[in-house]
């Protein structure tokens, strides 16, 4: 966790935070999330019982690109595109069935697609968007805090935008100040929700 | 005559002649698994021939250890078996009593999980109660097991270990009424055991299985049994022709006072009660034959020496 800018873990009892500090330290881990949390504080009280989990996520790197990955080569008709990074190939592909058609697009080998356009649709093809890392990232991260929190705290609410995130879970009604109770958390990280 | 439990381990050459003497001293086989060119028995041996049988074995490269957990069934229970808390800490845990030759069922609470919301259905209970020993594995903080606890040992009659994340002294403090054996330290955690503390854990988890065992196994010595379970297994498995045809990995399960047979109830319990062990006593004589929770199996609790005045 030490390229974590700020990681604390709340609870009244020691023993129980020191687990559930190692706890967030694997799972993050092992979800590949580290690199993108850049503060997170999480508070359990098993005695009410709550966990509420805060944190802002580092600048994510933007939208990526055709270009990003590939080169496109523009003959008349033909558009040859040669893939460098295979990471993207199948959202490629993906997209360009859903774009032109499963006829039209070739792929005689693992590296190379063959499309057959009219120049309207040539147009703009090395800046199409093929992937856009922060909208799974969301899904990710609330997925590895729910792998987090105490097992059975089936009533949550989450929440995700400009980069700040929260989970709250408890197995009981959620309180009706728990807004607040989250605003506090994230003023204990000299942040503001 | 006293059964000692132990693990045989040996390469696959000759190993029937080491299966023929464990059977001619008058030991009982538990359990024989063939994993590629090994063979793993477990067995019940005789005290004074357990030199003997090491000696054959030795030009063979096979040995043979103590496994004090050999002819027990184990419940291992946790309050949920969510995926997305996987890996659990109950799956290590039941792996490493089974190396001491103990047989363990998983049983993943339906609705254990929380503080306030766990439950234990009937269900549950009753198949926990088919075990010698239940052991729970509980979370990390106190307040949840001191709160939950109470719940989940509500029928259960077996002796209980629990484990959990608070220290062994904590968990004594906040059990009440006190359960047979503790483990402390052993909680959730998110990872696979690999490191030798955390083996030196589960070791301790087998040393307190082991002594709540030895302790029940004392009581049983009291009145004892009116018949060894081993041996009624041998017998079923010689004249129940069925039981070869089931794939479970054990078609007769011993337990320390009883068997579970994987047949199912409504066909075999009759089969099984007419069962002549010598002179005219049959099974049905010295054990109740019960239908088991677990799927349709059987389950034979061997009645004591006291009610039955039979010893065979």
């Amino acid at each position: 966790m030490d390229s974590v800018e700020y990681f604390e873990v709340e609870c009244p009892e020691a023993v129980g935070k020191e687990y559930y500090r190692k706890i967030a330290d694997i799972v993050l881990l092992d979800h590949n999330l580290i690199r993108v949390i850049k503060k997170l504080h999480i508070f359990i009280d098993p005695r009410v019982p709550i966990f509420i989990a805060v944190g802002i996520t580092k600048k994510l790197p933007g939208p990526v690109k055709i270009r990003d990955f590939a080169d496109v080569n523009i003959q008349e008709r033909k558009v040859t595109i040669t893939i460098g990074n295979e990471e993207y190939l199948a959202p490629l592909l993906n997209l360009l069935w859903q774009k032109f058609g499963k006829e039209r697009v070739d792929q005689p080998d693992r590296f190379t697609i063959l499309l057959d356009l009219s120049p309207e649709e040539e147009v703009g093809l090395e800046d199409l968007v093929v992937m856009d890392p922060s909208e799974s990232l969301y899904k990710d991260l609330i997925y590895a805090l729910q792998v987090i929190q105490p097992e059975g705290f089936k009533v949550r609410r989450q929440y995700y935008a400009g980069g700040k995130f929260y989970l709250v879970a408890s197995e009981d009604t959620l309180p009706e100040d728990i807004e607040d109770t989250v605003r506090q958390k994230f003023a204990l990280m000299g942040e503001k929700l | 005559m006293i059964l000692e439990p132990v693990t045989y381990k040996g390469g696959l050459y000759r190993n029937d002649e080491i299966v023929d003497l464990i059977e001619d001293v008058g030991g009982y086989i538990i359990q024989k698994q063939m994993v590629a060119t090994e063979v793993v028995i477990q067995a019940l041996v005789p005290r004074d021939d357990i030199a003997l049988i090491s000696e054959v074995a030795k030009p063979l490269a096979g040995e043979i250890t103590p496994s004090p957990l050999v002819g027990t069934e184990i419940a291992v229970v946790t309050p949920s078996l969510e995926i997305h808390h996987l890996p659990h800490a109950s799956c290590d845990v039941a792996e490493y009593i089974r190396r001491f030759g103990a047989k363990t069922n998983m049983i993943g609470l339906a609705r254990g999980f929380g503080k306030r919301i766990a439950q234990l259905n009937d269900e549950e209970r009753d198949v926990i109660n088919e075990h010698d020993l239940a052991i729970y594995l509980l979370g990390d903080f106190e307040e949840c097991i001191r709160h939950k606890f109470p719940v989940l040992r509500r029928g259960i009659e077996v002796p209980i270990v629990v484990s959990g994340g608070p220290s062994k002294e904590t968990l004594q403090r906040i059990i009440d009424p006190p359960v047979d054996g503790y483990v402390g330290e052993v909680g959730r955690f998110m990872h696979r055991t690999k490191e030798s503390e955390e083996i030196n854990k589960l070791e301790e988890v087998v040393e307190e299985i082991t002594r709540v065992l030895s302790k029940k196994r004392e009581e049983i010595a009291k009145d004892p049994l009116s018949v060894s379970p081993a041996r009624l297994m041998d017998i079923i498995r010689e004249r129940v022709e069925e039981i070869h045809r089931v794939l479970s990995p054990t078609p007769i399960t011993v337990q320390m006072a009883g068997l579970r047979v994987k047949l199912p109830y409504d066909q075999f319990s009759g089969v099984l009660k007419e069962l002549e062990i010598e002179q005219g006593v049959t099974i049905g004589d010295l054990a109740d034959i019960r239908p088991s929770r677990m799927r349709d199996y059987i389950l034979l609790r061997i009645r004591p020496f006291s009610e039955t005045n039979i010893m065979v």
